[in-house]
């Protein structure tokens, strides 16, 4: 039974048209195919590919590292500029002082120098009114003096005369000091 | 404007439908599974469709030769035509198989793809089929002589309105040799073609040597990574069976029986899956070679091309399945079983707990 099944299957292959050789000869074809395009394409092909997929790569994390550098390069500038406008706001505020300081002195200064100018001028007024009062007295004992001859008709020793002028101009408010109270005394005469 | 065009256009075509079916009609087409024989040497008959497949292996190593020459890192012309197929062919398998075994089953199921996708390709070119050796019988074509130089030459000659068919002796015909014998004394020639072309995938042996080189490299990647005896397991898996008789219980005995029917089973499917390998290819082709061969024969002109685009379509498709189902066979015989790792995970466990108890007794 199985010989003439098996003789049956291999009629049946052969009226198919399949045979060994043509059977080899295809698989043998289909090897050398293989092996031809696994060197010829395949492999330099997936190398090239992983080195095409490597270098993409690569330029992709330079990139991304260009990118990490130019927002810190970024960063710095931006801490740069901030760092250059707080030196500035404190150079301008350094100076801002400074010129306060320097007005509040010219103040003083001024305030001084006026100080001093008026003191001076006061001083001269005060020397001007001294010399004026002197003058003025001089006169006046000299006025008296004559005065005084031509009522007594006799001439006191002016030595001793003008001695007595100055006694009572002494005690008069006219005497200099000032500081008494003019009330109530009266030059004497 | 465009309507005139159009109609133009229609008219045309209905010209050269007619003028097809007029003139061009050939003889009744034989049609045949085996490969023809063109030349003996020995005892090896070189077929056809042998010297076809040769030209397809020459055609596409010639071709890649030429493209890669230099595989450059940025491609040209023709190297970046076959580097964009090729890569995304590359791509698709390693997107069904994953990174390592996509790299590993790439070249085997690249090849089956592009030896089948090309040889389909390649057979649609009219000069299949049609050109060939003329071998004298009392039946077949009846063709005029000619001479071309040294070489005798015959042909088949136009078909005309009163004569609508190109002549053709019935083998059936019980008068076949006789009128053979008519057309010889009229100088005709009386025989059959045998091609000089022929599609490779309508000679059984190629869809079965692709699928035998197939079957080699799906056992071939199951045996490299599960090893010999792991693989062979999956179909002679006697161990449940032989447990369960051991331990004398009969649920094992039956889960073993199971077992092992289904590894008989699977046995069974990887011999099954050789022969629908072969035969979904060689029927696809052969079908439509025949189809293109009728079409040919009974409206020459025109409506033959839809064909031609179905038989394009079905070629990438037929091409396609076969490197697919390679692939997936392979994943199957690659991954099979437990998962790979769980002996390694249980190993894993085993070494831990033995760690544990170590430092349990250091602690004692």
């Amino acid at each position: 039974m199985e010989p003439v099944f098996l003789a049956g299957f291999v009629d049946g292959l052969k009226t198919l048209g399949i045979n060994l050789p043509s059977l080899l000869a295809q698989l043998i074809n289909f090897t050398i195919l293989l092996i031809l395009l696994s060197i010829f394409a395949y492999k330099p092909m997936m190398r090239m590919l992983d080195e095409r997929r490597r270098r993409i790569q690569e330029g992709l994390e330079a990139a991304e590292q260009a990118k990490q550098s130019a927002a810190r390069a970024e960063q710095d500038v931006q801490a740069q500029l901030e760092r250059a406008r707080q030196e500035g706001q404190a150079v301008i505020g350094q100076a801002q002082q400074i010129a306060a300081r320097i007005q509040e002195e010219a103040h003083q200064q001024a305030r001084q120098d006026a100080e001093a100018l008026v003191d001076r001028a006061r001083g001269e007024i005060q020397l001007e009114r001294d010399s004026a009062i002197a003058d003025l007295r001089r006169e006046f004992a000299g006025l008296t003096i004559e005065a005084a001859e031509k009522v007594i008709g006799q001439s006191l020793d002016p030595k001793a005369h003008r001695r007595l002028i100055e006694e009572a101009l002494a005690e008069s408010t006219l005497g200099g000091d000032g500081d008494q109270p003019p009330s109530g005394s009266e030059p004497r005469s | 404007m465009k309507g005139i065009r159009l109609r133009l256009v229609i008219v045309g075509l209905i010209i050269l439908i007619l003028a097809g079916f007029v003139f061009l009609r050939g003889p009744t087409p034989h049609i045949q599974i085996k490969p023809e024989t063109l030349y003996s040497f020995w005892k090896i008959n070189i077929t056809n469709t042998m010297i076809t497949s040769w030209l397809v292996v020459a055609l596409m190593i010639g071709l890649v030769f030429l493209a890669s020459r230099r595989w450059e890192l940025v491609p040209r012309g023709v190297q970046n035509l076959l580097e964009a197929i090729i890569e995304a062919f590359y791509n698709l398998v390693v997107s069904i198989a994953g990174e390592n075994n996509g790299r590993r089953f790439f070249p085997a199921v690249a090849t089956i793809f592009f030896f089948v996708l090309f040889a389909n390709w390649f057979s649609l070119f009219p000069i299949f089929n049609v050109i060939g050796l003329g071998q004298e019988e009392e039946h077949g074509f009846v063709m005029e002589k000619v001479d071309l130089g040294p070489l005798p030459a015959t042909y088949v000659s136009l078909s005309s309105p009163s004569q609508l068919q190109g002549q053709t002796i019935d083998k059936d015909d019980p008068e076949a040799a006789q009128k053979a014998e008519e057309e010889r004394d009229k100088g005709n020639f009386v025989g059959e073609i045998r091609p000089f072309l022929r599609g490779v995938n309508t000679d059984l042996n190629t869809p079965l040597a692709l699928a035998i080189m197939s079957a080699i490299f799906v056992e071939f990647w199951g045996i490299s990574t599960l090893g010999f005896f792991a693989y062979g397991r999956k179909f002679f898996n006697l161990g449940g069976l032989l447990r369960g008789i051991r331990r004398l219980s009969p649920s094992q005995v039956f889960q073993g029986v199971v077992d092992a029917f289904v590894g008989f089973l699977e046995l069974v499917s990887e011999m099954v899956r050789l022969i629908s390998f072969t035969f979904r290819l060689f029927g696809n082709m052969f079908a439509g070679e025949v189809v293109i061969l009728m079409f040919t024969f009974l409206i020459p002109l025109v409506l033959t091309l839809p064909f031609y685009g179905l038989e394009l379509f079905v070629g990438l498709i037929q091409a396609f399945i076969f490197a697919a189902l390679t692939l997936v066979f392979g994943m199957i015989a690659v991954a099979h079983g437990e998962p790979p790792g769980a002996e390694e995970a249980e190993a894993e466990v085993h070494k831990t707990q033995t760690t544990e108890s170590q430092l349990v007794g250091s602690e004692q």
